[in-house]
């Protein structure tokens, strides 16, 4: 009997090993397609210049980044592509700096066809913590759609990955007993 | 180090597995998601606040998963009162983050937040702590009198008391064997889901008393059943968290991968030690995690002035994660020894099974 066991076990474990890691290869092939990173950074949230918030890393008030403005597909560096609320993201956009923003002038000045940073990044607190407050994230719109591909896709692989543990405990022949709760005095 | 470009980061990988493992021993073996230890751990890795959280909430629902099979196979779950839960506690929630939303519109919310989860873990580990004392005693009295003690063993009176009240329609929960009106276990679920809703955390951690001490299920059921609840919230949550751009899902199947070691090691163990042993976990991730909270709370309330107390809430947060840890290996590790009738401390006989 623990023979047949072990051997269904083993065929349990190593079907579920193989939908789990189909799950893993896919995950990472929709990530570094850059499918998932275009899901994430869909739409705008706000008008304003969409931007790749890194290229700013290091710049300050002394040594402020200057981002070229104009309408291209792809953001390489210090560049900023004027976009409205509801637009598509151009490639490598990772944030938006908004007109508020701008009107401020507080972090960001517009001068003619640049777009001059002076604070990139500012130290905030949340929940007691202090984190790193940069342009990346800031008025980004998630493809709706995407929320349900994770739940889905967490959800698909934490079956497959119990299942797969389910079978290896059995394949192993290490038997689980359902637990006596009501046994003795309690 | 690895490089997440959706949270626009650099993170250790082997930290991400290994806060998945040790969440995933803890969780699956007193029933909670750990979103209390996990987050402040991802936002020292450097995740922003918001991302910490989601990034969380997203694994906790995988997790739950994982945990909820394992336990299904222990014969922990009762599907009768994890079912009729859900609903109140999808609801509960809801109403949790509305009061959080107004309480943000007060200018509060951190200082709130913070005083709630302090008090809540104070009671709730004081109650623990005295009831689960004195179960203890009671059994470690028994074994000495060579009494066959069992599985379970409360001393609480909060079960007949709600298992009396006589409101229809009155539900059977065979596997707990309970037999209680479903509005006891609703409202359970709702007051239980407002507080998880309005401290943003999954909530086991006051569930599981809750199914122990209000609707008189076995701590072992307790635990397996809450899980089958995280998995479910933890998905709403997820895709809540998902749409509003806070999970990089990248994080989250690393993280998963640690989980998934840690959640089938945790509730393995629970086969190997008696409710009380589990009650003790419990009530001791509540006052580490309390103290954590309170250190959080006094930086806030000292206008964030001693930056010590913010460092030290960080340090006692991830500490209790090792400390919890060690503390369940070694209930496994007697109750190995104890079996093969090898020396063990005078604690432990009462506390684990002999398989």
């Amino acid at each position: 009997m623990q023979e047949v066991n072990k051997k269904r076990g083993a065929v349990k474990f190593f079907f579920w090993t193989l939908v789990a890691a189909g799950l893993f290869f896919y995950a990472f092939y929709t990530y570094y397609s850059g499918q998932m990173i275009s899901w994430y950074y869909y739409k705008a949230k706000a008008d304003g210049f969409a931007v790749n918030a890194r290229a700013l890393t290091g710049h300050s008030k002394e040594n402020p980044a200057l981002l070229t403005i104009g309408s291209f597909d792809k953001i390489e560096g210090l560049q900023a592509v004027p976009v409205k609320k509801g637009d598509r993201l151009p490639v490598n956009a990772n944030g938006i700096i908004s007109k508020e923003q701008v009107k401020k002038g507080e972090r960001v000045v517009l001068e003619d066809k640049f777009l001059k940073v002076l604070v990139p990044m500012k130290i905030r607190e949340a929940k007691g913590f202090k984190f790193k407050d940069t342009f990346m994230h800031k008025e980004i719109q998630t493809n709706p759609w995407s929320g349900v591909w994770n739940v889905v896709m967490i959800l698909s692989l934490g079956f497959s990955l119990g299942l797969m543990a389910e079978g290896f405990t059995d394949m192993m022949g290490y038997k689980l007993e359902k637990i006596e709760h009501f046994e003795g005095a309690h | 180090m690895f490089e997440f470009a959706i949270a626009g980061i650099q993170a250790p990988l082997f930290l991400l597995i290994l806060t998945g493992f040790t969440v995933g021993i803890v969780g699956g073996f007193i029933g909670v998601g750990g979103g209390y230890m996990v987050t402040p751990a991802l936002i020292v890795f450097g995740f922003p606040g918001y991302m910490a959280s989601g990034i969380d909430m997203t694994h906790i629902a995988g997790k739950g998963v994982v945990s909820t099979i394992r336990h299904r196979q222990l014969g922990n779950i009762d599907w009768v009162l994890g079912m009729a839960m859900i609903g109140g506690t999808m609801l509960g929630v809801e109403q949790g983050v509305r009061l959080l939303t107004y309480t943000k519109t007060l200018g509060l919310s951190g200082i709130i937040l913070l005083t709630a989860s302090v008090v809540i873990m104070l009671v709730l580990f004081v109650y623990t702590q005295l009831e689960t004392g004195q179960a203890h005693k009671k059994m470690a009295q028994m074994t000495k009198d060579g009494e066959k003690v069992g599985r379970e063993m409360t001393v609480s009176r909060g079960p007949a008391f709600f298992q009396r009240i006589p409101l229809f329609p009155i539900v059977r929960c065979r596997q707990a064997k309970i037999v209680v009106s479903m509005w006891v276990i609703v409202v359970v679920g709702i007051v239980t889901g407002v507080l998880a809703g309005f401290l943003g955390v999954g909530g086991g951690f006051i569930r599981v008393p809750a199914l122990i001490y209000i609707v008189g299920a076995s701590t072992h059921i307790a635990v397996g059943t809450d899980l089958l609840e995280i998995a479910v919230s933890g998905g709403y949550g997820a895709l809540r968290h998902s749409m509003m751009g806070n999970v990089d899902m990248i994080a989250v199947l690393f993280m998963i991968v640690g989980a998934m070691f840690g959640a089938q090691f945790g509730s393995i163990a629970t086969s190997y030690v008696r409710g009380p042993a589990i009650r003790y976990i419990l009530s001791y991730s509540l006052i580490l995690a309390c103290v954590g909270a309170f250190l959080r709370l006094a930086y806030m309330l000292t206008g964030q002035k001693y930056e010590i107390l913010s460092f030290f809430a960080v340090v006692f947060t991830l500490g209790e994660m090792i400390f919890l840890c060690l503390f369940i290996v070694s209930l496994v590790y007697f109750s190995v020894r104890h079996t093969h009738g090898k020396p063990v401390p005078d604690w432990v006989p009462s506390l684990v099974v002999v398989k």
